[in-house]
């Protein structure tokens, strides 16, 4: 049998949620693109986390896999990626957001409220998906996008992103019978290659224009 | 065998992408190119033919019914055409310096890795597996899009795979709810076959309908991101205007569709789980706010791309809209508008690019009088326009009458009256801008050399289909069209 109780996965899924929404906030809050990055790098390692956590209480082996893939993937490699591109473009260039950090830190709190508010609306989601993985899941990604939305430098586009990945990969996990591995795996597999193909661009822009990617606004109406 | 073909199907495009990286030869390249898209046509037709007479194949993740069959032809038509144009596009191309001879093989190996994961998408029975093929087309096709390597093109491909990727993201969230609901129901375990299609439709009305909800605006959010509907649409005129002219039909003519046929799929779903009557609104709603944002720029358009690239936009609207009116008549109109849209903007972008290339401009002010310089390709392009801006006896008059016909028929009065005064705003705009570029007195810059070979025959090839379907459905396609519909309506 199982070592833990039904009950203990819900408390400790929860509170790695809670944890979870925590690093977004950060990711949120950051003002320089390094605290972006090791943010979303713990978030990653969290989520790791709840994999083995899950994995232990439903004896699944898939789930042991996608942990120790996200883990070495979203945890270390691309984080690393990031901080490599960061230091050899060689600018300690500021998150640059459009709007100021503390508008953008309400909204993402407006989000979590709207995700919470939203599962509670869903009955029989409880049988479907462990505790609050799916609020969690929908806040992570919402406000993954609006970093997204947000900020002007590419890399830090990147850093949302990925966040909004950690938060479908969140709620994937804790689907109650598991998502197929393949498919996770194939998930990976493109979050890797966008990630690749993302970065050559912005080094190529970089060597060309000099200017960030993210910052060519020339192609309008 | 037909069962076969459906491994073998993805893995044409993938060796003829492969067998690329052997050559730097432009005659070699194009000759591989034209040669791997013909095997691919041939063996999709010999599916078609098992499919029609056997019913719907399967094979591990994938499986294809009528539904699929109609994208599938539809991609693998357009491919060929694309390499027919071009043989003579990249000869002219490479001549003026737009293309650069070292870095083709690279370019036609990029292609083919494009039109493998589209045909992934179109064949995927796993829904898993259509989200990750989907994820792969944009990553093949931004490489593509900003292959001219000049800012504007990289800009474009950067907003593009910002753009799409966070839409896909939403896609798939809407893919786990969708499993997660169906894991509820049926209690599986994560086997690779449940997050398939057709099991999922199995037990599809015992779903929870709460989670369905949910899960579906999440995809139609997803995938309309990919198949360009507004508001998401932003990446598109973008995208179609700084690709190269082939990418571009690509896009216009088969990418977009596919994410199209990916909202289909799990509109079956939600309609069957919480009644049909939720994923029609959400499709009305989205198609006809696509037609909306769309005309203003159409109208105020100076760069030729751009202006099909918005125009896309539009008749993706239209097909959404035909999907929500629903019904038999509106699911066989908004299907055929898919096939007549696909060959019809595809002639167009061909058209524009062999304009574009005689003015080296992809400015509408300064592309005229393009009938005394270019007869041929002017009346191609007058063609494609008349038949764009939906006039009879064209095609796509056909399939806009009958996705009307089912707004009228299930009395959607406002969203038919908008969409009337639309596509007669458009109507007018478009054809004031076809106008102007073909008649009139051409600059002194105008190339006058004699048109080329090659992408007169591609052109003649959609030109030929795009006239045929105005004044007949052939009955073969008619089945299957019948046959889809019948996938989507049950």
């Amino acid at each position: 049998m199982s070592p833990l109780s039904p009950d203990a996965v819900h408390t400790v899924i929860d509170d790695l949620g809670a944890l979870l929404l925590f690093t977004m906030i950060l990711i949120v809050a950051a003002g320089q693109i390094y605290r972006a990055i090791y943010s979303v790098a713990a978030q990653s390692l969290l989520i790791s986390i709840a994999g083995a956590v899950l994995a232990t209480a439903t004896g699944n082996p898939d789930l042991w896999v996608i942990a120790g893939i996200t883990l070495a993937v979203k945890a270390i490699l691309l984080p690393w990626v990031l901080h490599r591109v960061v230091q050899r473009m060689n600018v300690r260039r500021e998150v640059e957001p459009v709007i100021p950090i503390a508008a953008t830190l309400a909204l993402a709190v407006a989000i979590v409220v709207v995700s919470f508010q939203l599962s509670a609306s869903l009955g029989p989601v409880r049988q479907a998906i462990t505790g609050n993985a799916l609020p969690v899941g929908i806040a992570l990604t919402l406000t993954g996008v609006l970093v997204m939305a947000t900020r002007k430098t590419a890399l830090t586009q990147m850093v949302g992103l990925f966040a909004s990945e950690n938060g479908i990969f969140f709620t994937a996990m804790a689907v109650t019978q598991g998502m197929p591995l393949i498919i996770e795996i194939g998930v990976i597999l493109d979050v890797i290659l966008a990630a690749l193909v993302m970065t050559i661009m912005v080094l190529r822009v970089r060597s060309t224009v000099d200017a960030d990617i993210a910052d060519l606004d020339r192609l309008r109406g | 065998m037909a069962e076969t073909l459906l491994w073998v199907l993805p893995l044409v495009p993938t060796v003829t992408a492969l067998l690329m990286l052997t050559t730097r030869d432009r005659r070699v390249l194009s000759a591989i190119d034209v040669a791997g898209s013909s095997v691919l046509l041939a063996l999709a037709l010999i599916l078609a033919r098992d499919v029609a007479a056997g019913g719907p194949r399967a094979l591990g993740v994938f499986r294809v019914d009528a539904l699929g069959l109609v994208f599938l032809l539809l991609v693998v038509v357009l491919t060929l055409a694309v390499s027919i144009y071009t043989v003579g596009w990249l000869k002219q191309a490479v001549a003026v310096g737009n293309m650069k001879a070292e870095y083709l093989r690279s370019y036609f190996a990029l292609v083919h890795a494009f039109v493998a994961t589209m045909i992934v998408t179109v064949l995927a029975d796993n829904l898993g597996v259509l989200w990750i093929a989907m994820e792969g087309t944009t990553i093949t096709s931004a490489v593509l899009i900003g292959y001219h390597g000049h800012h504007h093109g990289l800009e474009a491909a950067w907003k593009y795979i910002i753009v799409t990727t966070i839409g896909i993201s939403f896609g798939l969230f809407g893919t786990v709810l969708v499993y997660a609901a169906y894991a509820a129901a049926a209690g599986v375990h994560g086997g690779a076959g449940s997050l398939s299609w057709s099991a999922i439709m199995q037990v599809a009305p015992t779903l929870d309908p709460g989670i369905i909800r949910i899960g579906f605006i999440f995809v139609m959010v997803g995938y309309g991101t990919k198949a360009g509907l507004a508001p998401m649409h932003l990446w598109l005129p973008d995208a179609h205007s700084q690709a190269p002219t082939p990418v571009s039909a690509l896009l216009s003519g088969v990418l977009i569709k596919c994410a199209l046929l990916g909202i289909i799929r799990f509109q079956t779903i939600a309609a069957a789980a919480c009644g049909p009557a939720f994923p029609a609104r959400v499709l009305i709603v989205f198609g006809l706010t696509s037609v909306v944002v769309a005309t203003p720029f159409i109208l105020a358009q100076h760069d030729i791309k751009r202006l099909l690239g918005y125009h896309s936009v539009e008749h993706v609207g239209i097909v959404a809209l035909g999907l929500g009116f629903g019904g038999p008549v509106g699911t066989y109109g908004a299907l055929l508008h898919v096939v007549n849209h696909g060959i019809t903007k595809a002639l167009a972008f061909f058209a524009a690019g062999k304009a574009i290339a005689r003015y080296g401009t992809r400015d509408m002010r300064v592309i005229r009088g393009l009938l005394a310089v270019a007869p041929i390709g002017a009346t191609l392009l007058m063609l494609a326009a008349l038949s764009l801006a939906g006039v009879p006896p064209f095609s796509i008059f056909v399939s806009e009458l009958m996705v009307l016909r089912a707004g009228i028929g299930h009395g959607h009065w406002l969203a038919i009256a908008i969409f009337l005064a639309m596509v007669v705003v458009i109507f007018a705009g478009l054809l004031h801008h076809a106008g102007a570029m073909v008649f009139g007195e051409p600059p002194a810059t105008a190339s006058r050399e004699p048109e080329a070979w090659s992408p007169l025959i591609g052109m003649f090839v959609l030109a030929a289909i795009m006239i045929l379907l105005g004044l007949t459905i052939p009955a073969s396609l008619d089945r299957l069209l019948q046959r889809a519909t019948e996938v989507v309506v049950g």
